[in-house]
């Protein structure tokens, strides 16, 4: 009986400093967000209550819908590029009979480290209508297929979606490529026992032992799209007009141009809830069976 | 052995982690001005020594632009003319952010802003509602500031309360379109004089594979300003009109401004990088003949008619070619663009209130003084302006000649105090640069972010 206060106190003790700093850092300001997002309010002076006119406000607003729109098309992307290109890197690497691939892991891991401003500069220098290395290219090949990649409304979130996921890829391939390296080898010599061919072996054995890990990405990716901001900053400030805004984009214009911080908060409540809600749905429905090996 | 070249690679490494977060300290982007640097004030700048109350060292923190020559040159020279006039004040300078205010609103939100900051018309109002910034009436009428500015100027320095809470640092400066005359002589296209001529010369740029007009969509205010020199050809409150409440986007000059300037991107008024284009970055499209025409606030008239780059080459339109033919004439002097209520203010929770107050309303008229000498400003705001060091290139004398048939100003997109209207415009003129945006959405874009 003792023994078992005991281990309870102990959790406590230990637990107790991290539950504070995470109610401080996170809970606090998410529940003070909430509730100034029923106030107008300049994020200066006094604020008035204003019951759910933000929020009504925001649901008529047209910039509500393309940034959540571009937020899940944001989303889509990382998704698809960064998970599945991920995937198809991290099992070749994990073969040992490949060459350079210390030197390609290491390479496609470059990008993480460099600092969002500089893989910004450089994509717009990349997508530069007139001397971007894109456009020159497609030239040199006789197309005329050139493009103002940023400048068009309906396709720069998806050039700006690009940048974001081509830089953070290599996070998702070291994490997948580590989840493939605990899969203990006697599974597929198993497979191998069995018939299996080499892509038998990773559909049927890898795949569904990655699946704790791609919860993970999924979630690293969709909530990442969801409340992608940096890239936009620097590269199209939103731009063309409102084209590329995201939840986080409008979020700052509303509180930073317009001095709406009582409406910025409103769309930072409904970013929480889009990314809890995308969250719950991913484990739900992704890897529902614990994994034992 | 190998053990112990780790441990000390770990102590270097760690070493050079904290020297390096040393080095990422504030000093870099802070400066106490050193005045024996600059050039002594001018005897012109009459403005008197203050009183004893200032008479202790004190170091007032300013946070201002300090980038371009156009800010460098004029801080400076105000820097030192403060050092004679208050010598025991020594600045603290920390530049300011281009980071659409965030700086300075969580520098307000936080109760820290600096003594002496910055400010625009959209920031005096939210200051002013919140109690930041102080209200300057007693340090101007103790300096005889309001006595010594021209007409026009004076009604920059009081707020819409008839209050002073920042000494203007600039002018009625007035948006224009500047072309570079040789283009149009070399390539056989007539300087446009209207609306027609300026869609023709628009085309025939195009057809040669030359810009027509450099714009540096980049920042979004240049959009609004096009927007607002369509406006003004038959409203002249342009885009003012909206922030007063005396117009609405509705109306007919609104769209039909907003018609023309669709109508001049589809014919390829712009470059399909513009929105990538950084403001030097389409001056040198300008200088080196890529591209015809470019529009800019007044204050490119020192570089722009520098000989170093276009010089006599280049010629300012004004907003004229904006206008249908039939109204040219008569719209020929609504400006667009303009002064506003903006300059130094004070914080209202400044530990040295007074003396920064004193401080601030010589400095805002020092620093419009050295925009005079040192940048040819050719729109003082005192009526008695210094002469400039390096005199006025061809195109400043032709604006000074012409400012005194200016018959109406509108404002720049920092000077409306509605930041909602601010935004929208900014954002939705920027759409009306792809071409791809239709004037019942603009309307209706506008009208809902008013809402």
């Amino acid at each position: 009986m003792n023994k078992n206060l005991s281990y309870k106190i102990s959790v406590c003790v230990f637990t107790l400093p991290t539950l504070i700093l995470f109610t401080v850092v996170v809970c606090n300001p998410i529940l003070q967000t909430i509730y100034k997002s029923f106030f107008d309010w300049d994020g200066i002076s006094a604020a008035s209550f204003i019951n759910i006119q933000n929020y009504v406000k925001l649901f008529h607003d047209s910039d509500f819908f393309t940034a959540s729109n571009n937020g899940l098309i944001f989303a889509a992307f990382l998704v698809i590029y960064q998970t599945g290109l991920a995937t198809i890197f991290a099992i070749l690497f994990a073969n040992k009979d490949l060459k350079g691939r210390k030197f390609f892991k290491s390479a496609y891991f470059i990008p993480v480290v460099l600092s969002v401003t500089v893989v910004s500069m450089l994509w717009l220098t990349v997508y530069n209508t007139d001397n971007g290395i894109i456009n020159k290219v497609l030239k040199l090949m006789g197309s005329p297929y050139r493009q103002s990649w940023l400048s068009n409304m309906k396709t720069g979130i998806y050039a700006v979606a690009f940048v974001n996921a081509w830089q953070y890829m290599g996070i998702q391939m070291i994490l997948i490529f580590a989840a493939i390296k605990s899969i203990p080898e006697h599974y597929y010599e198993a497979a191998s026992i069995d018939g299996a061919s080499s892509f038998q072996k990773h559909i049927h054995v890898t795949m569904p032992m990655l699946a704790e890990t791609y919860k993970f990405c999924l979630v690293l990716a969709i909530t990442g799209g969801l409340k992608a901001f940096e890239n936009m900053y620097i590269m199209t400030q939103g731009g063309p007009g409102t084209a590329t805004y995201t939840l986080t984009y409008l979020m700052y214009s509303a509180a930073f141009r317009s001095n709406q911080y009582g409406y910025a908060c409103s769309a930072a409540t409904i970013l929480v809830v889009q990314c809890l809600v995308f969250t719950i749905l991913v484990n739900r429905f992704v890897a529902r069976e614990k994994i034992k090996y | 052995m190998v053990q112990r070249y780790s441990k000390l690679m770990c102590i270097v490494l760690t070493l050079l982690l904290v020297l390096s977060l040393a080095a990422c300290g504030n000093s870099a982007n802070t400066a106490t001005t050193d005045a024996s640097s600059v050039p002594a004030v001018s005897s012109s700048s009459g403005t008197t020594a203050s009183s004893g109350s200032a008479s202790q060292p004190v170091t007032i923190k300013i946070y201002t632009q300090y980038s371009s020559d156009d800010e460098k040159q004029p801080y400076d020279y105000a820097a030192a003319a403060m050092k004679k006039l208050m010598p025991n004040v020594s600045l603290d300078l920390e530049v300011e952010a281009q980071d659409d205010n965030q700086k300075i609103k969580t520098y307000a939100a936080a109760g820290n802003l600096p003594d002496i900051f910055a400010v625009t018309s959209d920031l005096v109002t939210l200051f002013k509602k919140s109690n930041n910034i102080l209200q300057l009436d007693s340090y101007v009428k103790q300096y005889g500031i309001a006595d010594k500015l021209t007409e026009t100027s004076q009604s920059l320095l009081f707020d819409q309360d008839g209050h002073v809470y920042a000494v203007p640092n600039v002018g009625q400066w007035a948006a224009n379109l500047f072309i570079n005359k040789d283009l149009f002589t070399q390539n056989n296209i007539k300087v446009p004089t209207n609306y027609n001529e300026l869609l023709a010369a628009v085309k025939a740029f195009k057809a040669k594979n030359i810009i027509p007009l450099a714009i540096f969509a980049k920042e979004k205010w240049p959009a609004v300003q096009m927007f607002d020199m369509l406006v003004t050809r038959t409203q002249p409150l342009g885009v003012v009109g909206l922030d007063t409440g005396k117009t609405q986007i509705s109306d007919y000059v609104y769209k039909n401004a907003a018609t023309k300037f669709i109508e001049l991107v589809k014919a390829g008024l712009i470059s399909k990088d513009a929105f990538n284009t950084s403001a030097d970055q389409a001056l040198q499209q300008l200088y080196t003949g890529k591209a015809a025409m470019f529009i800019g606030g007044s204050w490119a008239m020192s570089d722009i008619g520098d000989p170093k780059n276009l010089g006599e080459k280049a010629d300012i339109l004004y907003s004229v070619p904006f206008a249908d033919a039939a109204d040219a004439d008569a719209t020929k002097w609504n400006m667009s663009g303009g002064g506003f209520n903006q300059g130094f203010a004070v914080s209202a929770v400044s530990k040295n209130k007074d003396i920064a107050g004193q401080f601030a309303v010589q400095f805002g008229y020092a620093f419009a003084e050295g925009r005079v000498v040192k940048r040819a400003d050719p729109n003082p705001i005192m009526k008695n302006p210094p002469p400039p060091e390096a005199g006025y290139n061809t195109m400043q004398k032709k604006y000074i000649a012409d400012s005194a048939s200016f018959t109406s100003m509108t404002a720049f997109p920092w000077g409306i105090t509605n930041a909602k209207l601010g935004t929208a415009l900014q954002d939705d003129c920027q759409k009306l640069l792809t071409g791809d945006y239709t004037v019942d959405q603009f309307v209706q874009d506008i009208s809902n972010s008013l809402k």
